[in-house]
């Protein structure tokens, strides 16, 4: 009897996580895969960069959907730290550093194309490290209210 | 903490809202863009020939081009260096529209000055780099090279079987046929200066005659000579024959055997 209601009480708490994660997971990707693609064709991109396209949605989807899975747990925050290291890593992976270097054949000739957008660059590193920043703070609020709501006569 | 997780979550919006504006922006800007290449012109210059390259930039983007820079480096078949052209736009802000021509100079002196291209086709290299700042924060840089023929203006030129014949009591009429295919760009119109040597070096006569050959065509003709009977008889049968060609833009001499 006991196992069974805890079972349920499991299930009670899991569907909901679930659905919000399904949820948030389409919403997402919707967002990174769908509206990039109206506005601009990904066929167009050499192979190479569509593929990290890909990887890319891959990992917003992935990440959106284990940190509302594990949503007002100390993974949530452990994940969001995860999804800004890993979107850093690939940020100066896929800009390669900041400068992109693409090479179109063209009739006779080859077309040498040459990129410099090593201010982006550092603007989404200090974006995602701004994230990693807010994420530690908020797993630290989350371990200082555990510790309240486990201790409360400490607390009074 | 609260206050300071909230202040970190408005950055990272506010800074996600710029990033993705200026990316979509940037995007619509760079489609927004007409460029337009005109026909390619040469004209004749005081030096050589200049080719024109008319380009245009409909900036109907949300961000200014600046620093374009556009520089044309043509080299020989060796690599050395024969011409270096530069255009500079500073501007080309946000609804304008700029006009402007890349001219590339060749001076045709010092292409004359490389023996091998006057007489032999060969090719040229043009490296073109084009450099930008787009919304002033993106340095772009385009390169591309091209191998552009060559064709030499004196190909083939060569001398026929020199032939002697009476003309009067002093003198006697020298035939020299000189033949050559002008395979370059350009009509080549000056003065053919010919002195012919026997073959102990000795300058038996000399002619002159002048050229107005068409470009892409074969030139074929008799340059007739007159020396006294006494210079005659110092003509053998081999020797040489000196071409001096002069125009105003280039000059050429060359060597060739006969006989």
């Amino acid at each position: 009897m006991v196992e069974e209601g805890s079972r349920k009480g499991l299930m009670k708490k899991l569907i909901p996580r679930v659905l919000k994660a399904a949820l948030w997971g389409s919403f997402t990707f919707v967002y990174v895969y769908f509206l990039p693609r109206l506005m601009f064709p990904i066929e167009l991109l050499p192979l190479e960069y569509s593929r990290l396209f890909y990887l890319f949605v891959g990992i917003a989807v992935f990440f959106t959907v284990m940190t509302k899975l594990f949503s007002e747990t100390i993974f949530e925050h452990a994940f969001s730290i995860a999804r800004a290291l890993i979107m850093t890593i690939y940020f100066i992976v896929v800009l390669n550093g900041g400068i992109i270097n693409l090479t179109m054949p063209m009739k006779e000739t080859t077309v040498n194309l040459v990129v410099d957008l090593k201010a982006m660059l550092v603007i989404l590193i200090l974006v995602n490290l701004l994230g990693i920043a807010k994420s530690v703070f908020q797993a630290t609020r989350f371990l200082e209210e555990k510790v309240e709501t486990s201790q409360p006569f400490m607390s009074q | 903490m609260k206050p300071a997780i909230r202040a970190l979550g408005i950055a990272t919006i506010v800074i996600w809202i710029f990033l993705i504006a200026f990316s979509v922006t940037a995007l619509f800007s760079v489609m927004k863009l007409g460029i337009g290449f005109g026909e390619a012109q040469f004209f004749p210059s005081s030096e050589g020939l200049v080719l024109s390259l008319p380009f245009s930039i409909n900036n109907s983007g949300y961000y200014d081009i600046s620093e374009l820079n556009i520089t044309t480096r043509i080299t020989d078949s060796n690599g050395t260096l024969l011409t270096l052209s530069k255009t500079f736009v500073p501007l080309v802000s946000v609804g304008s529209k700029v006009r402007a021509a890349h001219n590339i100079s060749i001076e045709l002196g010092e292409v004359m000055e490389r023996v091998e291209l006057v007489f032999n086709d060969s090719f040229f290299v043009f490296d073109t780099l084009v450099g930008l700042n787009f919304a002033r924060i993106v340095p772009v840089q385009i390169s591309m090279n091209m191998t552009v023929p060559w064709g030499a203006p004196f190909y083939n030129l060569s001398v026929g079987e020199i032939a002697v014949f009476p003309f009067n009591t002093t003198h006697v009429r020298v035939a020299v046929p000189l033949s050559f295919e002008n395979h370059s760009l350009f009509d080549i119109t000056g003065t053919m200066q010919l002195e012919v040597y026997n073959d102990v070096e000795e300058m038996v006569t000399s002619g002159e005659t002048s050229l107005d050959t068409r470009s892409q065509q074969p030139h074929n003709e008799q340059v007739d000579m007159y020396p006294s009977l006494a210079d005659a008889t110092k003509l053998t049968e081999t020797g040489k024959v000196r071409f001096i060609f002069q125009n105003p833009m280039f000059t050429m001499e060359r060597w060739m055997p006969y006989g």
